[in-house]
């Protein structure tokens, strides 16, 4: 191939207008059948890891079940509640979907290709500040999201509305803070530019090529990104403003089952498709072949890229799955906690560890060395010199017990047997015929434990 | 891009008429809507159309930068921060719409339209055949480019200063909103637990009124074993009241 | 992309911002790290040594001029003269904030946000004050430091913005009468806020007119623009207002009596110190440097303004009950004396302007000091009424307060007489009569309600409940007597310093 491969920004702005619709409309239906195959999978991936066939009927492997939910959804009646805020319940789902789907508009799919002649990159346009649009966008969705709350009129979606905005705003803080680094080391903003800064000189060891990605680089940042990127899309085990468990279904309690509940759902996997995305190009070498594919040297031109690109947002959207498939939903409290007290201080701190590793780059090694050296030097001593904490001496439970003031709440004794309870002396009895039976009596105690 | 490649070059292109055409009348009614709104929610809301607007007045006049800063900070989180306390506050809390001072709303109409009205006429006057200038050199590196080298070297001072506002603004919102807990009144659960078992307390839950068994009230206590009446299962905040007899009387069940 | 070309930034010109910042810097993580009860000291002391070594930098540096920090900082005379005012004041103003006999903990509540008159508030009333105030001191002084020295319109904006936000916050902490200290802290914010926004939307439009922010480009721009002059005289009016504001000049007043009733004593006489020069600091470089070419515009209308002030400002004192709103409405018409001075355009204007700053700015110190001093169950006793027959009870104090309010109506041998003539024979050299007569007239207008208070506390007699004067701590003390002497000294040989401002009165461009 003698084509140039990487976009440069010059490379956007020249299609003519039905070029431009179709990657629009292929950007758009990216979204679409992302959340298709992405609720799906969803639902597939958590049944499999509880021992569920989850669904199965519809289609080969159930794949055609959301449609069928889709279009299930888009006949059933609208209900408006009588307290709601007509305008603005209306107009929150929407929000929260357009934006989901503008941020696809500066994703690079691929390299450029040439599609009925005209030799152009496979994405919807870029611009200096592409990330930050990103960005913006984001933070505009997360209006859909509050004003879905106020908008209800009720209380449980009111609550959720407000743990959606602490929550989105308290998560962009540190997301934006961990694509700085990327910024101080690609020194640009726009998406394609910093595909291009990952690709190349890879570190050799032996005959295995570590990839040049930013995650491995700048793994601090990759962490905290996807952390916050989980927060934002408000997935478990950061779902807390639509925490089914305290407040009902936090802000779209109200949006009982109807098209604008889709657009909800179809928002939040358009919004992960997002993220995922976002996190392939920024810290994952975007559309780029990682190492054994590249030994084929046709990798990284033509239409091939797609397949990597959708192959890292695969993995990025199953992590997601899993992480919900794992984790419970964390405290209030903790999750503030964790969001300004460790992610926060941890990403300025490595940033500006990151500027000064780019500064003493350019000086001469023994300066360096002795800087290098003094830091860890004073490291050590801060390390050795940090006082630890004595641990309170545990006072035993038999004289807690006897310390306590009389007239307590009767305690049971601490060393306390206790007897079989008389129900599993008799289960047991009851069982003991079925083992020593025949197949026929076999199967009834088992329904039992079922 | 090319909007933005055709406004370097210093004269207006026709996307950016159009869109100004569209977004600035939109700007305009966003800010009147926020005046105008009688709720406090809608008023922010306007607010925010017309800072979307603004943001994408600056990304066409060539200043993407800025446009995506404003998009991000005033419409994400300072608005934000704005619809969050107003929620607090409640969806139904309107303007108070009295005046203390009479005729106060005219005379601020009437001057706020003549101040428009001057400051609009003059710039108009004064920009009318003013060609713009200054803009390639602007951009010459890149936008974000240009904006660092201002920030580092005609501006660094304002711009290391502006981190004693940020220091200050931080420790105000701490001396103005933060109530310090003192040690001795934080609770964890161990203490709560003793507390919850300690003599003269009953750990369990309170048994609920006697609904149904005898009345229809929530004001009747439940019974306890021994005929004597639990006091704790009814509600503090209820009166005490003697009971009608169509209270005490159970309701039948329909057929 | 091409290398950037880092300016050179002379450190000794800035070391008494440098200081002055990073020793709030240091009061912050104070306010972190050492425990509660030995804050008080360790605060005080740091912020009296920042205020003292800042002082003795800006002292290294006098006769400097120059403009450095790529063009945003201009170090000249005036600079360093105001600078050296600021300090002065601001350790004065110190003093009496860091005063802690005359009430238990200090005149600032220990945690403001708790609901005024509430259990767990009455419980604070014996806890030590919030010593985050040191560091809000020493942030709002290195702002004005700043302010004073800037030499284009954005660093002045942030400067602004810098030494205001600490201001608003202080107001809001008074241990007293919190509601109406919030009250006045919310005015001052929101008026405050609005100001600013005159002031960076007058930038646009100089922005406009001239194409760059810094003084001597707009100097040069006015000369000769192909933009339309509506823009450079828009800008400057919406500048001006933002000036203006700060300075307390009608019809931009309004904010001043609530502020300055509400606020903490101790702030309200730095405010009504140190607030004063900075503003008129930067009004002077603001008109005398970039706007020197079109006074001829400008004047006239500001002339009005000026004249409006002395009136609102003394015809609004007479009529005042309390003894913080008539010191209020005093430094309103003050800040129209000012602006006569200002307004003379010339050497002497400059150098008795801020000689007047100087003069202004002890003795109101002194004034809003010894208001600390005359309280009651309920904290501070500011209605008139409560003051009568003071001077029977306690002679020595009253004997001050009447000197410094003799000062304030410009009774010769006192720092205002000097200060005043200065002002005023600046502006008659200038042809600015029509000034100086409104200024004489007001000032006889002023004086009465001066000397009713006079009168009020010699020759009434001490009713029951005549407030006492409570015997002022060291601090309070030294506040006092330096306030006290520098309004006699400079008003018995005022040559010194007038010397010194007239050696000063040379801007930079």
């Amino acid at each position: 191939m003698t084509l140039a491969q990487d976009p440069t920004l010059a490379s956007f702005g020249h299609d003519p207008w039905w070029l431009i619709i179709i990657k629009i409309v292929f950007a758009f239906l990216f979204g679409l059948v992302g959340t298709l195959l992405g609720v799906w999978m969803e639902r597939r991936v958590v049944a499999r890891m509880a021992v569920r066939p989850g669904p199965n009927r519809h289609g080969p492997f159930g794949l055609l079940q959301t449609l069928a939910d889709g279009l299930k959804m888009a006949f059933k009646e609208d209900i408006m509640p009588r307290a709601a805020d007509k305008v603005v319940y209306f107009l929150a789902p929407t929000i929260s979907v357009v934006c989901g789907f503008t941020a696809l508009s500066v994703i690079p799919f691929g390299p450029m290709v040439s599609i009925f002649g005209h030799h152009t990159p496979l994405q919807v346009t870029d611009i200096p500040v592409a990330v930050l649009l990103v960005l913006a966008v984001s933070s505009i969705a997360v209006y859909g999201t509050v004003l879905a709350g106020w908008a209800s009129g009720s209380p449980y979606p009111l609550l959720g509305g407000l743990r959606a905005s602490a929550q989105m705003i308290s998560y962009e803080v540190a997301q934006g803070l961990s694509i700085v680094a990327v910024f101080l080391t690609a020194s640009s903003m726009s998406t394609s530019q910093i595909v291009a800064a990952q690709a190349g000189n890879d570190t050799s060891w032996g005959p295995v090529n570590a990839p040049s990605w930013y995650a491995l680089l700048l793994l601090p940042s990759f962490l905290i990104y996807f952390v916050s990127a989980v927060a934002e899309t408000g997935r478990a085990p950061f779902d807390l403003p639509e925490g089914e468990s305290e407040i009902v279904g936090g802000y779209f309690t109200e949006y009982a089952s109807s098209l604008k509940w889709a657009l909800f759902m179809m928002a939040e996997y358009v919004h992960m498709l997002v993220v995922s995305s976002v996190a392939t190009t920024l810290f994952l070498g975007g559309w780029r072949a990682p190492w054994p594919i590249t030994l084929w040297s046709g990798a990284n031109s033509g239409w091939w890229p797609l397949l990597w690109f959708f192959g890292k947002v695969a993995v990025l959207l199953f992590v997601f799955v899993w992480l919900r498939g794992t984790l419970p939903r964390l405290r209030y409290d903790q999750f503030m906690h964790l969001g300004w007290k460790v992610l926060l201080p941890v990403n300025l701190v490595w940033i500006l560890l990151l500027a000064g590793i780019n500064v003493i780059n350019d000086w001469r090694t023994r300066d360096r060395l002795l800087v290098i050296g003094g830091v860890a030097l004073a490291a050590l001593l801060i390390a050795m010199l940090w006082p630890t904490r004595r641990p309170e001496p545990e006072v035993p439970l038999q004289e807690q017990v006897d310390a306590r003031p009389p007239g307590s709440f009767p305690v049971p004794p601490i060393d306390l047997q206790v007897p079989p309870s008389p129900r599993v002396r008799r289960e047991v009895a009851e069982r003991q015929p079925a083992t020593v039976g025949g197949p026929s009596a076999g199967g009834q105690p088992e329904e039992k434990e079922g | 891009m090319s909007t933005v490649l055709a406004a370097a070059a210093g004269e207006m292109a026709t996307g950016e008429k159009v869109v100004f055409w569209i977004l600035g009348p939109i700007a305009l009614i966003g800010a009147l809507g926020m005046v105008l709104a009688r709720n406090a929610v809608h008023s922010a809301l306007w607010l925010v159309l017309t800072m979307l607007s603004l943001g994408v007045f600056y990304v066409m006049q060539a200043g993407p930068f800025i446009g995506m800063v404003q998009i991000i900070v005033y419409t994400g989180a300072i608005m934000m921060l704005f619809l969050f306390v107003l929620m607090l506050v409640g969806r139904d809390a309107s303007d108070s719409l009295i005046e203390t001072l009479r005729g106060q709303r005219v005379a601020a109409v009437a001057l706020g339209l003549g101040f428009a009205g001057l400051v609009c006429t003059g710039v108009y006057r004064a920009l009318r055949d003013t060609p713009p200038a200054g803009l390639e050199q602007a951009n010459e590196n890149g936008n974000v480019q240009g904006i660092a080298s201002l920030l580092f070297t005609k501006y660094v001072f304002a711009f290391e200063v502006t981190s004693a506002l940020l220091i200050t603004a931080a420790v105000g919102a701490m001396l103005l909103a933060h109530v310090e807990r003192r040690k001795e009144d934080k609770r964890d659960q161990a203490a709560r637990m003793r507390e919850r078992f300690a003599p003269g307390n009953y750990p369990g839950p309170k048994a609920g009124p006697g609904v149904y068994a005898t009345s229809d009230s929530v004001a009747t206590p439940a019974m306890l074993p021994d005929g004597t009446s639990a006091d704790r299962s009814i509600s503090r905040i209820l009166p005490t009241r003697e009971l009608t007899s169509s209270e005490k009387t159970p309701k039948g069940t329909e057929r | 992309m091409s290398d950037l070309q880092l300016p050179h930034i002379n450190y000794a010109a800035l070391a008494p911002m440098l200081i002055l910042f990073g020793a709030a810097c240091a009061g912050i993580l104070i306010e972190a790290f050492v425990p509660r009860e030995r804050r008080y000291p360790v605060q005080l002391g740091l912020s009296l040594a920042g205020v003292v070594a800042a002082g003795v930098a800006v002292i290294t540096q006098a006769g400097t001029r120059t403009i450095t920090a790529g063009g945003a900082i201009a170090v000249d005379g005036p600079t360093v003269f105001l600078q050296g005012a600021i300090l002065a004041l601001g350790l004065v103003a110190l003093l009496f904030v860091g005063e802690r006999s005359l009430e238990a903990g200090g005149p600032f509540v220990a945690q403001a946000a708790l609901i005024a008159g509430s259990e767990p508030d009455r419980r604070q009333v014996v806890r030590p004050g919030a010593t985050e105030v040191y560091p809000l001191m020493l942030f709002a002084i290195g702002g004005m430091e700043l302010f004073v020295a800037a030499n284009d319109l954005l660093t002045m904006f942030v400067a602004l913005e810098v030494f205001s936000l600490p201001l608003y916050l202080m107001c809001a902490l008074a241990r007293r009468r919190r509601l109406l200290s919030q009250e006045a802290a919310l005015k001052y914010f929101l008026l405050g806020s609005y100001s600013s926004g005159f002031f960076l939307f007058g930038i646009a439009l100089i922005y406009g007119f001239a194409g760059r922010v810094d003084f001597a480009g707009i100097h040069a721009a006015a000369l000769g623009s192909d933009r339309s002059n509506a823009l450079l005289y828009g800008g400057l009016a919406l500048l001006s207002i933002g000036l203006l504001f700060k300075a307390a000049a009608a019809p931009f007043h309004v904010w001043t009596p609530d502020v300055y009733q509400g606020a903490p004593t101790p702030v309200t006489g730095f405010m009504a110190a140190c607030t004063k020069v900075a503003a008129f600091g930067a009004l002077l470089r603001v008109l005398y440097v970039a706007f020197d070419r079109v006074s001829w515009d400008y004047r006239p209308v500001l002339g009005v303004v000026a004249i409006l002030t002395m009136l609102v400002g003394a015809v609004f004192a007479v009529t005042q009950t309390d003894l913080k709103r008539l010191l209020a409405y005093s430094s309103i018409a003050n800040a129209g004396y000012l602006l006569v001075g200002v307004l003379a355009m010339s050497k002497d204007g400059l150098s008795s302007s801020m000689f007047y700053l100087v003069a202004y700015g002890f003795t109101v110190l002194a004034a809003f000091g010894t208001l600390t001093l005359v309280r009651d169950a309920d904290g501070e006793a500011n209605h008139l009424s409560r003051w009568a027959g003071l001077g029977r009870r306690s002679p020595v104090f009253a004997a001050a307060f009447t000197f410094l309010l003799l000062a304030f109506a410009g009774i010769p041998l006192t720092s205002g007489f000097t200060s005043k003539f200065a002002v005023f024979a600046a502006a008659l050299d200038d042809g600015q009569t029509w000034l100086v007569v409104a200024g004489v007239i007001t000032s006889m207008v002023l004086a009465f309600p001066y000397l009713r208070v006079v009168v009020m506390m010699w020759l009434s007699e001490p009713a029951e409940s005549t407030p006492t004067v409570s015997i002022p701590g060291v601090l309070t003390s030294t506040g006092l007597a330096i306030g006290v002497a520098a309004t006699l000294v400079l008003g018995l040989v005022p040559a010194p310093l007038l010397d010194l401002s007239t050696k000063a009165a040379e801007f930079v461009r």
